[in-house]
């Protein structure tokens, strides 16, 4: 293979271009092209050179009640529908505001819209002062407590509950725990119930691979930074994606504004308490005691039968973190009569928060609970 | 000339000179000293097929058109979820996760003295210098906590008698 036949066939490669006289559209696609071009030489210097905090949670909110690191936020004012809802999102991991990222790309701005009492109970940032809250904390002492308050604080009679992520197994245990509690409506979105089939962390966090006492023995709180790795080995190629789309629309200073946003949530980790970690892996992971009724919190036997009220799951089609049938295993453990699953397209985080989720989730949820509340 | 067949002949050429470039770099490193000397075509030769083979269906499905970039990031694309495919597979397995624990108990056996000491002298530091250490803070912290807990008990206890007061929950 000679360097002249190469040679040759870069010319006729051109020529074939060159031989016919350009139609004016394909001109135009080319000067459209040069334009992004210049665009995004000027956006990635502005990027590099002066780069703008992002404004995320634009929707007003005040805060209703404060317990240690956690916080809970009502949003909105003229509700339509009575029964409050309670949102449950993860504990650690990433902060709450990818639920209310950007004006018109908020789920929380979505349902406050749609006329729902909305409140959020932000878990908070932990440090090694919280280093001794368990999972049974979380089920037995925080959320009874946030439940009346948003009881409380909207004069209703009964509220519905959203567990996301974590939130769910969290809220999951704690309306199994306290039947008496007047929950009308529990909704599972993306969060792992049957932990057998949770997928890569699941085998990662297998017994026989993965020694969690030894591990928060000798590492105590899970810091911020080995979160995040651990989220990133799952998906190596994903900076790498990201990056790659990001030169791409580099020249779109709408995609640009949703990126700022998306970026900085997704590189704000939060740490682990230890020994919620310890509870989380050991009883959820490695035991799955949720789904086999082996579960106690606060002297009392966890079991989803107890569950009785109008359940609804939502599983995302590429969710890695918790796929779907994982997600949707609740279904096969309540107790509850007035049951659905559907499942969407999308990831784990992209099921909540985009433009897809605009599209596929957020009316599915809201016409779902509507009927409901 | 199709610019179609044209731009595929190109690309055709383009993948013999790799593959042959590639063979010449094995044959150069298989000829160096000690039996485990790396497989580079072993290595290349299945991300250059995935993008050659990318790059040919796009090219397949019409003709070469101005929008280059566009064909070039798709076919990135491609080999990305290619490669994260593959990735996702090699780490789903068993053999994966066990060396994945075995590399956290060596990083456990490293770090548990590392930590201790770090602790340890900062905690001397401090001491000298007349400042609260880290664990006097975290515990003052703690004591707090659980002061608001025991208000809330309080809190808790004072409206239910309010309540059993006012009627409004049996005694």
């Amino acid at each position: 293979m000679g360097q002249e036949r190469f040679a040759d066939v870069v010319e006729r490669f051109t020529q074939g271009y060159a031989a016919p006289p350009p139609a004016p559209e394909v001109l135009t696609r080319w000067t459209d092209e040069i334009e992004r071009a210049r665009l995004r030489m000027t956006n990635f210097a502005r990027l590099m050179l002066d780069p703008v905090e992002p404004r995320t949670g634009p929707t007003p909110r005040q805060e209703v009640y404060r317990k240690n690191k956690a916080r809970l936020y009502r949003y909105g004012s003229a509700p339509t529908y009575r029964t409050p809802l309670l949102f449950v999102p993860n504990l650690g991991i990433s902060r709450p505001y990818i639920f209310d990222l950007l004006p018109g790309g908020s789920f929380i701005e979505y349902m406050t819209a749609q006329g729902f009492d909305f409140y959020l109970l932000d878990w908070g940032t932990f440090g090694p002062e919280d280093n001794q809250l368990t999972v049974e904390d979380c089920v037995t002492r925080i959320l009874p407590r946030m439940a009346a308050k948003a009881l409380e604080s909207s004069g209703a009679a009964g509220l519905s509950v959203l567990g996301y992520c974590m939130g769910a197994p969290l809220v999951a245990s704690f309306v199994a725990t306290y039947p008496e509690v007047p929950v009308k409506n529990f909704i599972n979105m993306a969060g792992p119930i049957d932990f057998a089939k949770a997928g890569l962390f699941a085998l990662w966090l297998d017994r026989r691979f993965f020694n969690v006492d030894r591990f928060v023995d000798v590492v105590g709180a899970i810091p911020a930074d080995l979160v995040r790795a651990g989220f990133k080995l799952l998906k190596p190629t994903m900076d790498l994606s990201t990056s790659l789309n990001l030169w791409w629309n580099l020249w779109n200073d709408k995609y640009l504004e949703g990126f700022a946003a998306l970026n900085k949530w997704a590189n704000d980790y939060v740490a682990f308490p230890a020994e919620f970690f310890r509870h989380w892996v050991g009883d959820f992971y490695q035991q799955n005691q949720l789904v086999r009724g082996e579960l106690r919190m606060g002297g009392r036997p966890v079991q989803l039968g107890r569950i009785t009220c109008p359940v609804f799951v939502v599983g995302a089609r590429e969710d890695y973190i918790a796929p779907p049938e994982c997600v949707k295993a609740l279904l096969e453990h309540v107790g509850s009569r007035d049951k659905e699953y559907v499942e969407l397209p999308g990831g784990h985080i992209s099921l909540i928060a985009g433009r897809g989720a605009a599209a596929h989730c957020w009316p599915k949820v809201s016409d779902w609970l509507a009927r409901r509340s | 000339m199709d610019p179609s067949a044209a731009s595929q002949e190109l690309f055709d050429l383009w993948k013999r000179q790799i593959e042959e470039g590639t063979q010449a770099w094995a044959r150069m490193m298989a000829a160096g000293p000690g039996r485990g000397a790396p497989d580079p075509a072993a290595f290349w030769r299945p991300l250059m097929d995935q993008g050659v083979a990318g790059w040919s269906r796009i090219m397949s499905q019409g003709p070469a058109s101005p929008d280059l970039f566009g064909q070039w990031k798709q076919f990135l694309d491609q080999w990305i979820e290619a490669w994260s495919k593959a990735l996702g597979q090699a780490m789903g397995t068993e053999a994966f996760a066990q060396t994945l624990g075995s590399y956290l108990d060596r990083w456990l056996q490293a770090q548990g003295p590392v930590k201790k000491a770090g602790e340890e002298s900062a905690e001397t530091l401090l001491q000298a210098l007349g400042l609260p250490s880290r664990a006097q803070v975290v515990g003052v912290a703690r004591q707090l906590a659980e002061v608001d807990d025991r208000l809330e008990r309080l809190e808790d206890g004072m409206a239910a008698l309010l309540r059993r007061r006012d009627g409004r929950e049996p005694q």
